[in-house]
């Protein structure tokens, strides 16, 4: 067969359809996301180098991007320590309700951000039902930066239970109950034997709740107040370049946010494979 | 003898309590709450209030290009879906994880950034500003540019599903039905269809919900002209603003609900169809 | 200071898994629970390492109302079929568990213990491995390691869950007689579970044929064979 010749990874399959499915799946791909971000990574330099720092490192520039990053490093945070104890409760113990309580765990993937948006401003607001709580202890959470943490741990809470969750159950008690047999206590071999085997999963669910909270931008811009160099996220900033038509800004931004995103991927591939080789 | 001590592997009651307690609290407080301010804030002046707002002018047309646009998205998403699980989990070639790692990529990418992206290829100052300018061919701040940015934040949905599905379930069947004469798309229809259903049907209403809930990469492209480029997220947004407080979580409620129904149909999908889930992710 | 198992029940929702089991075995002795599966022998040892209760029964070990106390005050080591390793410790670590946890006033200094591991480690042939982590090892060696893990805490009672089960066959034999050899050196009593009638008559001092959660009969090796007292325990054993 003349086949022969051809590389293996050319030679005539056994299944039908290889040629027309990828080669619309490239096609689809290239044509949809790699030349358009093709645009997105050439834009910003057509300053040179030194246009694209001076973009990036204006004041109110640099103050959004600390904004957005060290508001998703808190928020990812939070939610590894809450998303840990949602996803022991909902694998380890059983009680009425819990079937309603794990689906509700992926409100915030389902919830439009537009109304996840205007629904938190609502509650954080000075008349809101938390908001007004608060404000009797001089707390202000809408229209400051706290809003934007707020929203950002909504927002990315499922990744983190959910990346946890089936590690947990998938873990088995054996381990635990050698402990037990060793001696061990019951709170012992929880943060000896239990937390330390879900750690991948932990910092794996952390990152994912990060790279989500970064770019969030619907359900944190009506909380946050947007006020310049104090609370304006960085997807706002790149919105206000666009209106003022400065393309060459917003695409610097817009690459800096992305080589965040590709640095996570990074870091959660090396996670996996750290896990991997622990089995 | 009588029960003394609890199973070395369970937590001892104290724990629980607190445990649950705070997962409960946390949940309540920020999730349920949130949920609960949007229909508060339609009903506050009533049913009748809610009502009218969401069949005013501008409101019904945002409907309308929602869904629209979801119509146009979701369903190239699925065939997208299908073809890229396809040659993905059927075949073997160089490059594989590269491509999955492709299409994960809008995940990992900011909706804003996503609009940005077509501004920068369709944008008046874009690489075809002044060719589409010169022929009047109007791609952003009309429906072309939102359902570009639709797509790509929805297109991940459909092949994530059935990739590891397709995946799981191996090339068996298809092979068989290869030998048997099936051509490639008799074999997709009777042989792996049937096997991927509740899988796909799952990723479609969620690519569904997602197309029709997207507000951050429309926003940045769609200009948002009242009655023509403002869908329904954008038009939450817009009443808002002008303090129409009623309007905006009207039409956030109709959101908040088809949110609620995706959730419960996916809950409904997993416990009722859990076997056929399970027997459909074979080794 | 015979191990006394007294008509123990347990039942696992509507499935009697131990029904009325009863052993009576000198300090000391390596008894082998032999039967089928679903003969309850699991069960029993589970019981007797505190990680199942009991619905009803009584069990009396070191003058002890062994089921009065919860499992980590049993000193009963424990080996399990999977081994159970501490995955995200090394082998050193994982054997030191058992004395690092204890409470301040039982627990050696930090010398003693290394020393102990150290011990330890030889004893199972494993003298180099201590920085190793289980996902480094065969086997076999997984094995070891969880048996000086056992071993570490001093135990009262050995329980041992088919721990060859998920070896190959050659590694079996060797570990057969090794883990004899351990029990005779240790000199501490010993369940061990098993469904192979081979590896029970080679290893043990009382073999316990087990069938539907009783125990059909209890005796020395040669004697179960020689005399066997039911109709379930002959065809058993000439299967």
């Amino acid at each position: 067969m003349s086949a022969i010749g051809l590389p293996l990874a050319f030679r005539r399959r056994t299944l039908p359809g290889f040629s027309l499915s990828l080669g619309f799946t490239l096609f689809y791909l290239t044509s949809l996301v790699l030349v358009p971000l093709l645009a997105l990574l050439i834009r910003p330099w057509s300053l040179g180098f030194e246009g694209f720092w001076d973009a990036v490192t204006a004041p109110r520039v640099l103050a959004s991007l600390r904004l957005s990053f060290g508001s998703a490093i808190a928020a990812a945070a939070i939610d590894s320590v809450f998303g840990l104890i949602i996803a022991w409760v909902l694998v380890r113990y059983r009680f009425p309700g819990k079937g309603l309580l794990d689906a509700l765990i992926d409100l915030p993937f389902a919830l439009p951000t537009a109304v996840a948006g205007i629904a938190l401003s609502t509650l954080y607001a000075p008349s809101g039902w938390i908001g007004s709580i608060l404000a009797e202890y001089g707390i202000k959470i809408a229209y400051t930066p706290w809003g934007v943490l707020v929203a950002m741990t909504f927002i990315a809470l499922p990744f983190s239970v959910r990346t946890i969750q089936p590690v947990l159950a998938d873990m088995g008690k054996d381990a635990e109950e050698a402990a037990a047999t060793l001696g061990a206590t019951r709170l012992q071999t929880i943060f000896r034997v239990a937390l330390p085997m879900i750690l991948p999963a932990i910092l794996t669910g952390a990152a994912m709740a990060f790279a989500r909270a970064v770019g969030e931008y619907g359900s944190i811009i009506f909380i946050a107040g947007n006020m310049p160099g104090i609370s304006q996220i960085a997807p706002l900033m790149i919105v206000i370049k666009l209106e003022q038509y400065d393309y060459r800004g917003a695409a610097a931004i817009g690459v800096v946010m992305l080589a965040a995103s590709f640095i996570m991927l990074l870091a959660l591939n090396g996670l996996q494979a750290w896990a991997a080789k622990r089995r | 003898m009588a029960r003394k001590f609890r199973n070395p592997t369970d937590d001892p009651l104290a724990l629980k309590l607190l445990l649950g307690a705070i997962a409960i609290s946390f949940v309540g407080l920020f999730l349920v709450m949130p949920l609960a301010v949007v229909f508060k804030e339609a009903l506050a002046k009533g049913l009748g209030a809610a009502l009218t707002a969401i069949s005013d002018q501008d409101s019904l047309s945002s409907i309308r290009l929602s869904l629209i646009a979801a119509g146009i998205a979701v369903p190239l998403n699925t065939v997208f879906g299908i073809a890229a699980a396809w040659a993905i989990a059927k075949f073997d070639f160089p490059g594989k994880t590269f491509l999955v790692t492709l299409i994960d990529l809008p995940f990992s990418v900011s909706p804003v950034v996503a609009g940005l992206i077509y501004v920068l290829v369709f944008g008046a100052q874009g690489w075809f500003g002044p060719y589409l300018l010169d022929h009047d061919v109007h791609i952003l701040f009309a429906l072309p540019g939102i359902v570009l940015a639709t797509i790509f934040v929805t297109f991940p949905f459909v092949a994530r599903e059935l990739i590891p599905l397709m995946t799981d379930q191996g090339r068996d069947e298809e092979e068989a039905a290869a030998t048997l004469g099936a051509s490639g798309f008799q074999t997709f229809r009777r042989v792996t269809l049937p096997n991927i259903k509740w899988g796909l049907l799952y990723a479609v209403l969620l690519c569904n919900a997602r197309a029709l809930g997207e507000f951050g990469a429309v926003s940045v492209v769609s200009g948002k002209i009242r009655g023509e480029t403002v869908t329904m997220p954008l038009q939450v947004q817009l009443m808002y603003e002008n303090y129409d407080y009623v309007g905006a979580f009207s039409v956030a409620a109709i959101l908040a609900m088809l949110a609620l129904l995706t959730l419960a149909l996916k809950t409904l999908l997993e416990w009722r169809y859990a076997d056929e889930l399970a027997a459909s992710h074979r080794r | 200071m015979s191990l006394v198992i007294d008509s123990v029940y347990k039942k696992f929702q509507r499935f009697p898994a131990l029904n009325g089991a009863s052993l009576t075995a000198p300090q000391g002795a390596f008894v082998a629970l032999l039967g089928p599966s679903g003969s309850g022998k699991t069960t029993l040892l589970r019981i007797l390492g505190g990680l199942e209760q009991a619905d009803s029964g009584a069990v009396r070990f070191a003058d002890l109302n062994w089921l009065d106390m919860p499992a980590r005050q049993r000193k009963a080591g424990f080996v399990f079929q999977q081994y159970a390793l501490f995955r995200h410790m090394t082998v050193a670590n994982n054997i030191a568990f058992g004395l690092e946890v204890r409470p301040r006033a039982e627990r050696p200094a930090k010398a003693e213990i290394q020393r102990r591991v150290e011990e330890l480690l030889e004893l199972v042939q494993l003298k180099d491995l201590g920085k190793r982590y289980p996902s480094q090892l065969s086997g076999g060696q997984r094995q070891r390691v969880a048996l000086a893990r056992a071993l570490a805490i001093e135990p009262r009672m050995l329980l041992l869950d088919e721990p060859f089960g998920a070896l190959d066959t050659k590694v079996r034999k060797e570990l057969r007689v090794w883990l004899r050899h351990i029990h005779d050196k240790a000199g501490v009593t010993s369940v061990f579970v098993t469904h192979d009638q081979d590896e029970a008559f080679e290893m043990a001092d009382l073999v316990a044929v087990m069938n539907k959660g009783r125990i059909e009969q209890v005796g020395a090796p040669q004697d179960v064979r020689r005399d066997p007292r039911t109709a379930f325990v002959s065809e058993f054993l000439s299967a």
